[in-house]
C-alpha cells in the first residue's frame, strides 16, 4: 500500500488574482479549506467584498479591447504554452484535487486530463471561430457572418470537479476573445488558484484571466454587474434555477448546468463482466458526487434468476469497494467532500427506509482502509426494492447510494425515465442494437450511453444535459462553447 | 494477507516496481560480467524507458469517466520477482535467472493488457509493446544461455 506525499506542506493563505496580480484580500470573513480524509487545515480562504469582486470585473473589462484585437493565434498561443505547464505539473495539480476534494488518485489524474483536453481544444479556435461567407446574395452584393467575442465572462464553480468543471468554459472564453473572472468554490478552490498561477506563467496579459474568492455575495456580483456579458454555473438545480432568473433579469446570457438523476438500465443480454465495473465507477465514483453518477440501477426483464444474480454481482463488487484516502494507490472510493454530504446521504437513506425500500447494503458505519478520522467517511449504500414513486429514486442523493429498480420492459423503462424532472444522462446496458437504438432515440436526456458507465462528453462535443438538469441554449464545451462566446455579426456589402 | 490491485494506479506502480527491480538486477549482472556488461546496462536503460511509455499511455488516457479504480484485479504474489543472485552463480544461473525475470514480467504485461482493454487502446497497447520487446530480449538471453564461451 503506497501512500502518495501531500502536495501541500503548510498552510495556504490564499489571495485574489487580479489584474495580473496577486492581491490579498481585505475581506474579515475567511474560511478554512479542509483536507476530508485527514481533516487537516489546507488553506484559509477569503470571502472576498463586493468591491474586489468588481475590481476584478472592472479589471477584465479594461483587458477586453485589446485582447480582443490581439490574433487569435497569438491568444493560443498563450493557451499552448498554458497546456505545456498543466502538462509539466499534472502529478501535482492531480494530488492538489486529491487533498482538497478527496477522490481517489486515479479520478484526479483523470480529472485533470480531461480539464487539459479543453485548453486542447481551446487551441483550435483559429479555426472553430471561423465565419461564414457568400457571394452574389443579390447581383454583386456578399454577405458575411462574423463571429466576434462579447466582453467578459464570469464562471460560478461547483467543489465536486474543482479543477475541470473552471475549464469547460474557461479556455474557450479567452480564445475567442473574451476576458474571463473565475470563482471557485470556497470548500476546494486550491486548484484553480494553482490554475491561475500557471495562466499567469503562460503569458496572458493582465486582466484577461482573474481570480476571485467567495461564497453567494461574490457570485451575485459576478452575476449582476452591467460589464458582465454572460454567466456560466455548475451545481444544484436549486440554486441553478434562481442563477437563471437573476441572469434573465440583468439580460445576461447563461450556461446554467445543474442535477440530475440518472438511471442505468441494465438487460439480461448485458456483458456482465464488463459492464459491473462501469456501474462501480457510475455510482461511487466520486463518492457519487457528480451530475453524471449513476442513481438508479434498473434491471429489466422477468428473469428472475438474472435479476438475483445480477444485483448479488452488483452488491459483491459494492461490498468489496476500497474506501480511504485517496492519496493511497489502492483506494477506490474516498471520503465525501464535506459533513454537510454525509448528512444529505444519511437523511436520504432515512427516507428510503421509511418508504419501504429494503436497504440490502448500509454505508452508514464506514470501514476505512488505514487510521483517518471517519468525519467525511461513508461506504456505499445499496436499496433494493425501489420504486420510481419513491423519494430516493426521484430527487438528487449526490451521494454512494444506488437504488436497484425493476421493470418488465424498455417501454416501461423509458416511460419511467421520461417522467423525471432531470435529464442529464442514461446509458443503456446491451448487446442489442435495437435496443440501444430505441434507447438513445427516446430517453430524454443530453448524454446518452451505451454500454458506458459515466455518459462524458469529450472536450470537442458539448456538455449536454436537458429538462431540470441544464437551463440555457447552448452548453459548455466544444462547438456550443464557441458560439456562447461569441457573438454573430451579419454583413451585407456592395462597393459600387 | 495481500491485498488485490484493482486500482490503475496501484497497477502502473506494480509496473514500474518490475521494471525497476529487473533493471537493478541488469546493473549487478554487469558487474559481474565484462564481455556483456554493455548488453546488461542496455536492458536496464530500456527498463527506464519501458516505464515511461507505459506513464506516458496512461497518464494520456486516464478519464475520470473510465473504471480507473475498478481496472484491474492483480495478485501481486503473482508478479513477484526473484533477483536476488548468488555470490557464486555461474553466468549460466544467472542467464537462467534473468529468463525467469522476463518471463514473469511478460506474465504480468499480458494479464494486465488483457484486464485494461477498458481503459482505450493505449493502456493495453503500451503493455503489449512492451511484451514485445521484452520476446526479443528473451531471444538474446536464449543465445546467451547456449553460447559455451560464456559459461
Amino acid at each position: 500500500m503506497a501512500i502518495l506525499e501531500e502536495p501541500i506542506k503548510e498552510v495556504l493563505e490564499l489571495e485574489n488574482y487580479i489584474d495580473g496580480e496577486w492581491v490579498k484580500s481585505e475581506s474579515k470573513e475567511v474560511l478554512d479549506v479542509v483536507n476530508p480524509a485527514t481533516q487537516k487545515v489546507l488553506a484559509r480562504v477569503p470571502m472576498s467584498t463586493g468591491e474586489e469582486v468588481n475590481r476584478a470585473i472592472e479589471s477584465a473589462a479594461e483587458a477586453f479591447p485589446e485582447w480582443r484585437r490581439t490574433t487569435p493565434l497569438a491568444r493560443v498561443r498563450c493557451l499552448f504554452r498554458l497546456k505545456e505547464l498543466l502538462e509539466d505539473n499534472f502529478e501535482e495539480l492531480s494530488r492538489v484535487q486529491t487533498v482538497e476534494h478527496g477522490k481517489t488518485i486515479d479520478e484526479s489524474r483523470g480529472e485533470t486530463r480531461r480539464g487539459i483536453e479543453m485548453v486542447e481544444v481551446g487551441t483550435g479556435i483559429p479555426s472553430l471561430m471561423m465565419g461564414k461567407n457568400l457571394e452574389d446574395i443579390a447581383t454583386s452584393i456578399d454577405e458575411f457572418l462574423i463571429y466576434q467575442p462579447l466582453g467578459v465572462f464570469t464562471h460560478i464553480a461547483p467543489f465536486n470537479f474543482p479543477f475541470m468543471v473552471p475549464l469547460w468554459f474557461s479556455p474557450f472564453a479567452l480564445a475567442t476573445g473574451n476576458t474571463f473572472v473565475v470563482k471557485p468554490s470556497p470548500r476546494d478552490p486550491i486548484s484553480q488558484l494553482k490554475l491561475a498561477e500557471f495562466i499567469d506563467e503562460a503569458g496572458f496579459p493582465p486582466g484577461v484571466y482573474n481570480l476571485v474568492h467567495g461564497h453567494s455575495d461574490a457570485a451575485q456580483v459576478l452575476m449582476t454587474h452591467p460589464d458582465v456579458k454572460g454567466v456560466t454555473f455548475v451545481g444544484s438545480t436549486a440554486v441553478g434555477k434562481e442563477i437563471f432568473k437573476t441572469c434573465g433579469t440583468h439580460l445576461k446570457r447563461s450556461i446554467v448546468q445543474t442535477s440530475a438523476k440518472n438511471c442505468l438500465v441494465v438487460f439480461p443480454d448485458a456483458n456482465q463482466d464488463a459492464t459491473i465495473p462501469a456501474l462501480m465507477t457510475s455510482f461511487f465514483g466520486n463518492t457519487g458526487q457528480r451530475c453524471l453518477s449513476g442513481a438508479n440501477l434498473v434491471i429489466v426483464g422477468d428473469d428472475d434468476s438474472f435479476y438475483r444474480n445480477f444485483r448479488d454481482a452488483f452488491l459483491d463488487a459494492t461490498t468489496k469497494i476500497r474506501v480511504g484516502y485517496g492519496l493511497d494507490e489502492s483506494i477506490q472510493m474516498g471520503p465525501m467532500q464535506s459533513p454537510d454530504g454525509i448528512e444529505r446521504v444519511n437523511r436520504y437513506i432515512e427516507i428510503g427506509i421509511k418508504e419501504g425500500a429494503k436497504l440490502v447494503l448500509d454505508g452508514r458505519k464506514p470501514t476505512i482502509i488505514g487510521d483517518y478520522p471517519d468525519t467525511c467517511f461513508i461506504n456505499a449504500s445499496v436499496f433494493d426494492e425501489v420504486t420510481p414513486d419513491m423519494t430516493i429514486a426521484k430527487e438528487e442523493i449526490f451521494g454512494p447510494v444506488a437504488n436497484i429498480i425493476r421493470t418488465r420492459d424498455l417501454d416501461e423503462t423509458i416511460n419511467m425515465m421520461n417522467k423525471s424532472n432531470f435529464g442529464n444522462a442514461a446509458s443503456i446496458f446491451t448487446s442489442n442494437g435495437k435496443l440501444a437504438r430505441n434507447f438513445r432515440y427516446n430517453v430524454e436526456c443530453g448524454n446518452i450511453g451505451v454500454n458506458i458507465g459515466i455518459v462524458a462528453p469529450m472536450a470537442f462535443f458539448p456538455f449536454s444535459g436537458m429538462k431540470d438538469s441544464f437551463y440555457g441554449v447552448l452548453h459548455g464545451q466544444g462547438g456550443d462553447a464557441v458560439r456562447f462566446f461569441t457573438e454573430s455579426k451579419v454583413v451585407v456589402e456592395r462597393w459600387f | 494477507m495481500t491485498e488485490i490491485i484493482n486500482t490503475c494506479s496501484e497497477a502502473i506502480s506494480l509496473a514500474r516496481e518490475l521494471e525497476k527491480g529487473s533493471a537493478e538486477f541488469y546493473k549487478n549482472l554487469a558487474e559481474r560480467t565484462a564481455d556483456n556488461k554493455d548488453l546488461f546496462l542496455s536492458f536496464a536503460e530500456e527498463n527506464e524507458k519501458y516505464v515511461k511509455q507505459i506513464e506516458r499511455a496512461y497518464y494520456g488516457v486516464i478519464s475520470d469517466a473510465l473504471e480507473g479504480c475498478f481496472a484491474f484485479s492483480l495478485n501481486p504474489e503473482d508478479h513477484s520477482l526473484e533477483t536476488g543472485l548468488a555470490e557464486n552463480a555461474t553466468f549460466a544461473e544467472a542467464i537462467q535467472c534473468a529468463m525467469k525475470i522476463e518471463e514473469k514480467i511478460i506474465e504480468f504485461y499480458n494479464v494486465a493488457a488483457e484486464q485494461s482493454k477498458s481503459l482505450m487502446a493505449d493502456v493495453p497497447r503500451a503493455f503489449r509493446l512492451v511484451v514485445k520487446k521484452r520476446n526479443k530480449r528473451q531471444s538474446t538471453l536464449r543465445s546467451l544461455a547456449g553460447d559455451k564461451n560464456y559459461t
